[in-house]
Formats: C-alpha cells, structure tokens, sequence
C-alpha cells in the first residue's frame, strides 16, 4: 500500500533555525494494516504524516504508493488515495457552507462539473449516512456548518472522508481536542467505518491506551526516527506503563551511548 | 430622477456581485477590479463604436475582464504572491492597456451611435423613456443574478465556495486549489467588465478612470447589503448585494445633491465611501464579539452544570 524509503525532512536548511524533523525512515504499510503511531512532542510524528500526504516536499528519499512514486506528485492528487483527518476539528469542513455542501463537495474526489448534483435523492442519501453519527444532524442539512460543536464537526469530517472512498486514512491525534465523550464517539465511529470499509490506517495519538487498543501494530518515534515498532502479537501483552518502560529504557540506551562516546 | 438612481445601482450591482464572488466567496482580496471595470467599458465603447453587435460587444467587454482575472489568479499562483499584489500588479498594467484599447485617448464618448440605452426606449416604447432604462436593465441584472445562482449550485460553484471557507479540505477532497482560484476569479471580473461595459453605454462614453476605488465601493454595497438579512443562501446573498448596490447609489446621490447643505462636495464622497466601509466593520465586530461573548457565557454555564452533574454521581458513589 504505502512504501517509504529512507525519508528524511529539513526545515529551514542553512539558517540558525536548520532542524531535522524526519530523519532517514523506513516504513512498510500493508493493505488493511492499521497503525498507531506515538511519542513525544516535536518527534516528528505530524511532519511524518505532512510528507506521506504531500503537504510539505521530503527533503530527501522515496514514498511509494500502491507502487507508484509519489514523491514529487503534489497533495491534491495524492488525496484520491490518502483521507487525512486533522487534529483542528474546523480543519476538515467549510464553516461558512451548510452541512449537505459540505457533504456534496466530499462525495467525490477531484474536479467538479458544473451539474447540479444536489437534489432530494442525495438529501436522502446524506440523511441516511448522518443517522449513523447519532448526533442529530440529519435534521439540520441547511445550517451552516460553522454552528456546530467540536465533535459534531469532527464526526461529520470522518463521515465526509470516508464517503470520498479513501484506500488510506490518516488520523493525525483526531481526537485529541475533543472533551471525552465526544471523542469516544469519534472514536467509536473511526473504528466501524476502518472495518466497514477495509481502510488502511495510520493514527497518531498522545492516548497510550488507544495505542495499545486500537490496530494491529504500533510504532513509536521519537527524535525524528521510529525507535519502537510492534507487531499486533507483541501489542496483545503490552499495557500503558510497559510502553512507557520500554520507551524510557530505549532512551537511557541511547544517553548511556552517548556517555560513552564522551569517556571513551 | 429616481429612476436614474435605481438604474445606476443596478448597474454597479453586478460589479457588486463580481466583487462579492472575488472578496466572500473566494476570500481573495482582489483589485484587479478597479482596472478590469474599466476594460470593460472601454472594450464595449470600442466594440460599439466599430460596429460591432451590442451582444457581442458585452461578451467581448466581459471575456476581457476574465482574462485580467485569469492573469491575476496566475500571478499568485505561479510566482506564491499574495492575491492583494497579483491583483494591484494586474490593474497597474491594465490602465496602460485601456489607454490602448481606446485608441490612446483616456476618453472615448459614445454619441450618435445605437447603445443599449438608445434601444431600450424603442424596445419598451409603451413606457416613459427612464422607466425603459430602468426595465431594461432590471432585465440584464435579472439573468445575470439568476445565472451566477444557478451556478453556485452546482458542484463546481459549491466547491469554490468550500474554497473559500477551507482550501484545505478542497485539497483533501482531491481538487487542485489553484485551478478553481483561476475559475473564479475569471468569473468574478467578467462580471466586472460585463458592468464596465453596461455603465459606458449608460452614460455614454468610456474612461480609463472609470475603475477608481470601486473596489471600495463594491465593498461598501455589500457590507450594506449584509446589514439587512443573514443567510447562507446563495440567491439571497446576491440578493442583498443587489438591495446594498442600490442604497449605496442612493446614499451617494443624497450626498450629492443635499450635501451642500453641510459643505459636502462631490470630492468628499470617497473620504465618506470608506467611512461607511470603517463603520460597517466597527458595527459587524461588535456584533460579532457579543454574540461570541454570550456563547462563551453559554459555554462556561454548560460546563459548570456539566461538572455539578458530575460532582453529584462522584458523591453518589462514594456514598
């Protein structure tokens, strides 16, 4: 599904401010896997998920998908493939436009014509589609999107990705600025549509239990590198204070390394 | 007299709407306007004035301001300017191109010849003469209204309206941002020049100055429009852009004609133009920031109930 070699990404190269964000990662997503990903602040898990989906160029290596390279090809085509969800609920939908606007601009991907496709059988159809959100909205088509809450409009941005028929879904922590029942909701949502619809996933998440829960492998960044990754089997003993062991010992390692590059 | 007034909004009105379409729905801050108002007019006046048909004569006024529309959008997204240069660096070029257009002369009258506002009297001989005017005219902004309506409703038009509100969800959904900017705005100064070329005839020549601060004043109609109804309907919004264009020509001819009562000279309409636009603001802000001020008082007593609710079952437990 998704092949990246070697990537890495440098911010304002040449200047005070030069940073690595990615450095040299190699990753393998197969069809129907599900990933969470986890760590730390500034790990470089979004600017991971920014390259996958094209929103910044990799300063160097290779992103294959289903077997084409896509490295060079810009965001908006990449998006025929790749549903990225953001962490900014008022990310994913035009505020200003009603909900079934919103609904019609997601039904397909790529340019629009200029028929009018909005009709009552599509009225029915996105009705339908709202119900299964269990949040009202099927009765509110006409108002704007802009007025509805925090989850609502997150829940409504999952329903339009997945409607546009992704192979891929990128969650980048979509959850994370929901207060918990809402997001539990989201959450609830985002793992029936991944089944339903056999989507290939990554998700990013600060929430060490949905790590652990969620997907059939687990891989963990830090510092612009994957130091962890598990597999579905390793997953099924792990709790959230053995991540957190692991994750410490790694780094104790790595200080003890760099001890030693001192000393010796 | 009134008439005149009525006429002269409806006119501008589909500038308006062309501005409407670049500043709301696209949320590109474009001056291209003020040059492609006025290839519009001086496209139409040089149609005319060669013998051309008054149809084609429009279209033609109107395919050049999509052209400096096109060029504009262009230049923001080939050289990642911002819309307000692109557009300035556009209109800049255009008052040159005017000039040439209209022979090298700044003004180009339109006298003895057909215009649609010679023909309007004979097309509706059974009204007075600015009753005609007014109808015909009416007419145009009619069709034009209902066209730009029947486009935002289609998939096309509602996608360059999510555009506007979110261009990265029109990325997510697989459309090139960039190519939708190039459609709008193409659309958006076509309308403009369709204007251009409408008020030339009205009053009978074309100027390489026609253009100046319309874009301000477009702004003025529609933040006027605004203040009479909220909606989200696309017939509406043009709508109310119509009603702000005419009230705004209408505020502007009391200015005129009455002004001199208080010193006001025809000279100090653009001072009072951009003071209506300044309290326009001031009045949509405070609004704005009460209705925001209430939901966040909405906010913190649902949340303080939300944490006694709480409070409550945590008691009841340890109970």
């Amino acid at each position: 599904m998704l092949k990246i070699e070697q990537i890495s990404k440098v911010f304002y190269p040449g200047t005070v401010n030069e940073k690595t964000a990615i450095e040299y990662i190699d990753l393998t997503v197969k069809d129907g896997d599900f990933i969470t990903v986890v760590g730390s602040n500034g790990s470089g898990k979004s600017t991971l998920f920014n390259l996958i989906s094209g929103t910044y160029p990799v300063t160097g290596g290779k992103i294959t998908l289903n077997g084409k390279d896509v490295t060079n090809t810009p965001e908006y085509k990449r998006a025929f493939t790749i549903g990225r969800i953001f962490q900014d609920p008022t990310k994913g939908t035009a505020a200003k436009m009603s909900i079934e606007d919103n609904m019609v601009t997601a039904l397909h991907k790529g340019m629009k014509g200029l028929k009018i496709t909005l009709n009552a059988s599509k009225r029915g159809y996105f009705k339908e589609e709202l119900k299964q959100l269990s949040m009202g909205l099927e009765d509110r088509l006409k108002d704007n999107v802009g007025l509805l809450s925090g989850g609502q409009r997150q829940a409504l941005t999952l329903l339009m990705t997945v409607l546009s028929r992704p192979q891929m879904l990128l969650l980048d922590e979509h959850t994370a600025a929901l207060d918990p029942r809402n997001a539990q909701i989201v959450m609830d949502l985002t793992t029936q549509f991944i089944e339903r619809y056999k989507l290939t996933s990554l998700m990013v998440t600060h929430n060490m239990q949905h790590a652990i829960d969620f997907g059939n492998r687990l891989i963990m960044m830090d510092e612009g590198r994957i130091i962890l990754d598990l597999t579905a089997e390793e997953k099924k003993s792990l709790t959230v204070q053995k991540l957190v062991e692991m994750f410490k010992s790694i780094k104790n390692q790595e200080y003890a390394s760099d001890e030693d590059l001192l000393t010796t | 007299m009134l008439e005149g007034i009525f006429v002269d909004g409806l006119i501008f009105s589909i500038m308006v709407i062309g501005v409407l379409i670049s500043y709301r729905i696209l949320d590109f801050a474009d001056l291209t306007c003020d040059g492609s108002f006025a290839t519009g007019a001086a496209v139409a006046t040089m149609a005319i004035v060669n013998g051309t048909g008054l149809a084609t004569a429009l279209l033609l006024a109107s395919g050049a301001g999509a052209i400096a529309g096109v060029i504009t959008a262009t230049i923001h997204n080939r050289l990642k300017v911002p819309g307000l240069l692109a557009g300035i660096l556009t209109m800049t070029m255009l008052y040159s191109i005017n000039i040439r257009i209209l022979g090298g002369r700044a003004n180009v009258p339109l006298l003895r010849i057909e215009t649609l506002y010679t023909r309007f009297p004979k097309i509706f001989s059974m009204l007075s003469n600015p009753w005609a005017l007014l109808v015909g005219t009416l007419i145009i902004v009619l069709i034009v209204k209902e066209l730009i309506d029947v486009f935002f409703r289609t998939d096309l038009g509602i996608a360059i309206g999510a555009l506007g509100s979110n261009e990265q969800m029109i990325i997510s959904m697989g459309i090139d941002p960039k190519l939708l900017k190039v459609i709008g705005m193409a659309l958006s100064n076509g309308l403009i020049a369709l204007s251009g070329g409408l008020l030339a005839q009205y009053q009978g020549f074309a100027d390489a100055n026609l253009g100046q601060g319309m874009v301000v004043q477009g702004l003025a109609a529609i933040m006027i429009g605004e203040f009479l109804f909220d909606s989200n309907k696309i017939s509406l919004i043009t709508l109310r852009v119509i009603f702000g264009a005419i009230i705004y020509k209408a505020l502007m001819f009391l200015g005129r004609y009455y002004g001199y009562y208080i010193n006001l000279t025809p000279s100090d309409l653009k001072l009072l133009t951009g003071i209506l636009v300044i309290i326009s603001l001031i009045v949509a802000q405070t609004r704005n920031a009460a209705s925001s001020a209430d939901a966040r008082k909405k906010a913190l007593r649902r949340n303080k109930e939300r944490r006694e609710a709480l409070d409550k079952e945590a008691g009841h437990v340890e109970n």
